[in-house]
């Protein structure tokens, strides 16, 4: 089912919490809601589940308008952070639930209810009560009782923030499989980047009530609309360095150093910030150089290393290369690749 | 927290229409009609003079409460029950914080203790009284025996030597201690059980004696807990009245009027007397008492944030 | 160690000291009714009634007073105030805790200030009301007035606001109406504050003396309590019998309280200070 929300708009009092919000998610897709908290992802997902209603604005699904349906008519089904499971309950009561609800024979609910513990891997744990679960398990059961009832749209709040680092990983492969095994139509709202980049197959960003960009994760990477898309996607972080645009080169802030660019777009004395990816950037000890630059400290990340450098007096974070050793405050060359480096104006944080 | 739960719930609820209306009708419906309205009439029938069963009355003022306030039974209802608090209070306060200390350290059999000193709180006050007011007779009750044993007594604690009656007062006071027990028990046991076992660690650490742990971190920290015991003990004992029913056979002591209590003089004025402007005076005065402690207890909360 | 044990000594012989005296009066209850008249009037007292199966005094206690009535009466009352005090408590919590309707904070506030009003300040106007009822001296007149406890509903909806958010949402995207998802999901989770509430509620009404003096006269719809005080006042002066009709009247809450104790005392210890 296609989900397609025109001018969504949601005000708690005065505070606007989502701001003229439109997009289509496609049918059959897994897509994150991605933000920092309080950007109005969980809220959007709350309008979309009807748990909200909304200030103003349409939802569709397909081409039912759905705005003003209540939840229960919607067709959607929802996991919460907490995973909401009936303490209660046993895991195969609970997964039931929604066709208990719906009035479907005993025989008929149980049997379905167990064939979806087997789709999410908890068939050997049907007699247990919530609370003898594993947060992971927990996460496995409210995600079968979400999709018994074949919802025509599944809601995921912060599935994976209540487990621990490994068993993050391992659910979040779980959801994909889940989702591409059932193709059901998927929404999922997170604030960690690296949960939506390798997942998801779109991923919408917010921000403080808006959309800022919505994309496959690749494009959202290699491609940030603004600044805050760019800070936002990627570890280690993108680097930012503050400076003006002169002669067709970037100057930086102090003057200590500048670098050609090739873009008609910049004007003459903009401030502009560069973001530039870590692994944009070469480093060697001799040749030609965009910039000259200074290490500070140095970190081992296992694999690679990663090193703080000192470009004037701002700072720039990238990967050492293996073929030399490097020492802290050993003077360094730095060279920009084209793709993973981006203007964009100091003031507004576009795209430049 | 509160406000943050709040802002959680903002608009989080479903459109109910009219359904709140079914839910809240029959408790608002008893709570108007029970709660409510006594509560304003009493009130309003506390300034009508002369006020009879039927609602009829002569007239408006402070008659009710001049003539209450001038009755020296309700005087003496008075000094019996701030005597009766201020002593049952204290004592059963003490004795409570010495057991569920006692109670609160690794002991076997525990189940059995806890039913032993707990068993009041659910028992009739008029049957067990029964049972005390035999232990009290004063030629074969059990607790003369027990003084002769010490070789003091016997105390003619139930009846009215010489026309006067000064042990009746110690009768309800000793029944009320050990009614007034479990309940206190339990709170402070609560109380004590809530203190983070960090602290005794630490102070043994630091090379505390037990007697200095005492009184060093467990009463200090449980303070909060017994001054809220103390005040809803106080709170509650103002209403003293099945108490006294017992001892004498439903009469307020030996001397039928020498232990009047205010609730006790507010349900003779009312019932016996058919004097309902008068027991409504008394009424508003005990509420007025309560109220002081009340807020007195809600100052307690606030301060120590229960 | 050695004086670890000479503490424990003490500890156990305070609290065993304690206990005695907790209990006696219980004891003294229970032995005085089977006692005969020769062992109940020796003194000094005799401690151990001679036969523990002489139940002369409760055959004739039952003989003097119909305390079968009394006894059905009080059951009755309990069992039907507990269950609709229970219903109405229930709903009204729920609708507290879970639907929002305007003024929900402020009527919440209220109740809470007529909480410290203490019945007694009540009794003359509700002896009025249940006497233009028409319900005085029956049996209902000692359920009606209790159907609706702010304290229990209050309790109740402090525990129903512990229960996540989430649960409700879930369950109502899922189709459930509000009423399912209360005896569905909320009352099955707050099955301990509910017993414990019903157990409260069951206790105070057993032991209901005052308003029960008041609005009760005649002898078939008496209740333990009032039956009991009616017994020592008219109905002889032999104490025996009197402790007999004593032992019948706490048996029930005593054998409740072993078989409820956590309940009770958990109960008391999470309401008591807030109440």
């Amino acid at each position: 089912m296609q989900v397609r929300i025109e001018h969504l708009t949601k005000k708690f009092g005065d505070a606007v919490a989502v701001s003229d919000f439109s997009m289509n998610f496609d049918d059959g897709k897994l897509v994150a809601l991605l933000g920092p908290s309080g950007c109005g992802k969980s809220t959007t997902l709350n309008m979309l589940s009807g748990i909200l209603p909304v200030t103003s604005g349409k939802i569709y699904f397909d081409d039912d308008d759905v705005t003003n349906t209540p939840p229960q008519d919607r067709g959607v089904g929802i996991c919460f952070q907490n995973y909401a499971l009936y303490p209660h309950m046993s895991v195969l009561e609970n997964i039931a639930f929604p066709l208990e609800i719906k009035k479907v024979p005993k025989e008929e609910r149980l049997a379905k209810a167990r064939e979806m513990a087997k789709l999410v891997h908890v068939d050997m744990l049907l007699d247990r009560k919530p609370k003898e679960l594993s947060g992971g398990q927990q996460q496995r059961v409210a995600i079968a009782r979400a999709l018994i009832k074949t919802p025509r749209l599944l809601l995921l709040d912060e599935p994976l923030s209540n487990l621990d680092a490994r068993l993050r990983l391992e659910m979040r492969e779980e959801i994909r499989r889940i989702q591409q095994e059932t193709g059901v139509t998927t929404i999922f709202v997170t604030h960690d980047q690296e949960e939506a980049m390798s997942i998801c197959d779109k991923i919408v960003l917010m921000k403080d009530g808006y959309l800022q960009q919505e994309d496959k994760p690749q494009t959202l990477y290699d491609d940030p609309h603004n600044l805050f898309v760019a800070n936002f996607l990627g570890n280690p972080p993108i680097n930012n360095l503050y400076g003006t645009i002169q002669n067709g080169r970037f100057v930086l802030e102090d003057g200590s150093a500048s670098i050609k660019i090739d873009n008609p777009n910049a004007k003459e004395g903009e401030k502009v910030v560069m973001g530039i990816r870590a692994e944009s950037v070469t480093i060697s000890k001799s040749g030609d150089h965009d910039f000259e630059a200074v290490i500070k400290q140095r970190y081992t990340m296992g694999k690679e290393e990663l090193a703080f450098l000192n470009i004037g007096n701002q700072v720039i974070r990238v990967y050492l290369s293996s073929d030399y050793t490097y020492d802290v405050g050993e003077k360094v060359f730095l060279n920009l690749r084209q793709k993973g480096v981006f203007l964009f104006d100091q003031e507004t944080g576009e795209r430049i | 927290m509160t406000a943050k739960k709040k802002k959680k719930r903002e608009g989080g609820e479903f459109n109910n229409g009219l359904e709140p209306v079914i839910y809240l009708l029959p408790f608002v419906i008893g709570l108007l009609i029970f709660t409510v309205y006594p509560i304003i009439n009493v009130v309003l029938m506390s300034f009508k003079e002369g006020y009879r069963l039927s609602g009829s009355f002569t007239g408006i003022g402070l008659k009710n409460y001049t003539q209450v306030l001038g009755d020296k039974n309700f005087a003496n209802a008075v000094r019996n029950t701030f005597i009766y608090v201020f002593s049952v209070v204290p004592i059963a306060t003490v004795l409570a914080v010495i057991i569920a200390n006692l109670l609160n350290q690794k002991i076997k059999a525990m189940a059995l203790f806890q039913t032993a000193y707990f068993l009041p709180m659910v028992t009739s006050s008029i049957a067990v009284g029964l049972s005390w007011r035999y232990m009290f007779n004063t030629q074969f009750g059990v607790i003369n025996w027990l003084l002769g044993v010490f070789g003091a007594g016997p105390i003619d604690w139930l009846g009215a030597t010489g026309g006067q009656a000064p042990y009746n007062i110690f009768v309800i006071i000793i029944f009320g201690i050990w009614n007034m027990l479990p309940f206190t028990i339990i709170l402070l046991l609560s109380g004590l059980q809530n203190i983070d076992p960090m602290y005794y660690t630490a102070a043994k650490v630091d090379g505390a004696d037990s007697g200095m742990i005492f009184r060093r971190i467990t009463v200090p920290l449980l303070l909060p807990t017994i001054f809220l015991t103390m005040i809803i003990n106080m709170i509650s004992s103002f209403k003293v009245y099945n108490e006294v029913i017992p001892f004498w056979s439903g009469k307020a002591g030996a001397l039928s009027n020498n232990l009047y209590t205010m609730v006790y003089y507010i349900k003779e004025t009312f019932y016996s007397k058919l004097r309902l402007g008068n027991a409504a005076a008394a009424s508003i005065v005990l509420f007025l008492i309560i109220f002081v402690f009340t807020m007195l207890q809600k100052w307690v909360q606030k301060k120590f944030d229960y | 160690m050695k004086g670890d044990n000479i503490k424990k000594f003490f500890i156990y012989f305070f609290l065993a000291l304690g206990a005695i005296v907790m209990v006696f009066p219980f004891y003294w209850m229970i032995s005085g009714a089977l006692k005969t008249a020769a062992e109940y009037n020796s003194y000094p007292p005799v401690w151990v009634p001679s036969n523990w199966l002489n139940f002369d005094n409760f055959v004739r206690a039952f003989q003097k007073a119909p305390f079968q009535t009394y006894f059905l009466n009080s059951l009755l009352v309990t069992l039907c105030s507990v269950t609709l005090t229970g219903i109405v408590t229930i709903l009204g919590a729920f609708a507290f805790s879970r639907l929002r309707f305007p003024g929900r904070e402020l009527i919440f506030s209220f109740l809470l200030a007529f909480m410290m009003v203490p019945f007694e300040m009540m009794v003359i106007t509700n002896y009025q009301t249940v006497t233009k009822m028409g319900i005085i001296n029956t049996i209902p007149v000692l359920i009606v007035p209790f159907t609706t406890s702010i304290f229990y509903t209050y309790i109740l909806k402090n525990f129903f606001d512990t229960i996540p958010d989430s649960l409700y949402y879930s369950a109502r995207i899922d189709g459930a109406s509000n009423w399912k998802y209360l005896w569905r999901i909320m009352v099955p989770i707050a099955k301990p504050s509910l017993v414990t509430i019903m157990l409260l509620n069951a206790i105070s009404s057993w032991n209901s003396f005052l308003w029960t003096s008041m609005v009760i006269n005649s002898d078939k719809y008496r209740t333990i309590p009032l039956g009991l005080f009616a017994f020592m006042t008219e109905g002889g002066s032999d104490p025996k019998l009197q402790l007999a009709a004593s032992t019948v009247s706490v048996l029930p809450m005593i054998i409740l309280f072993l078989f409820a104790r956590k309940y009770i005392v958990n109960g008391v210890a999470r309401g008591g200070l807030k109440g």
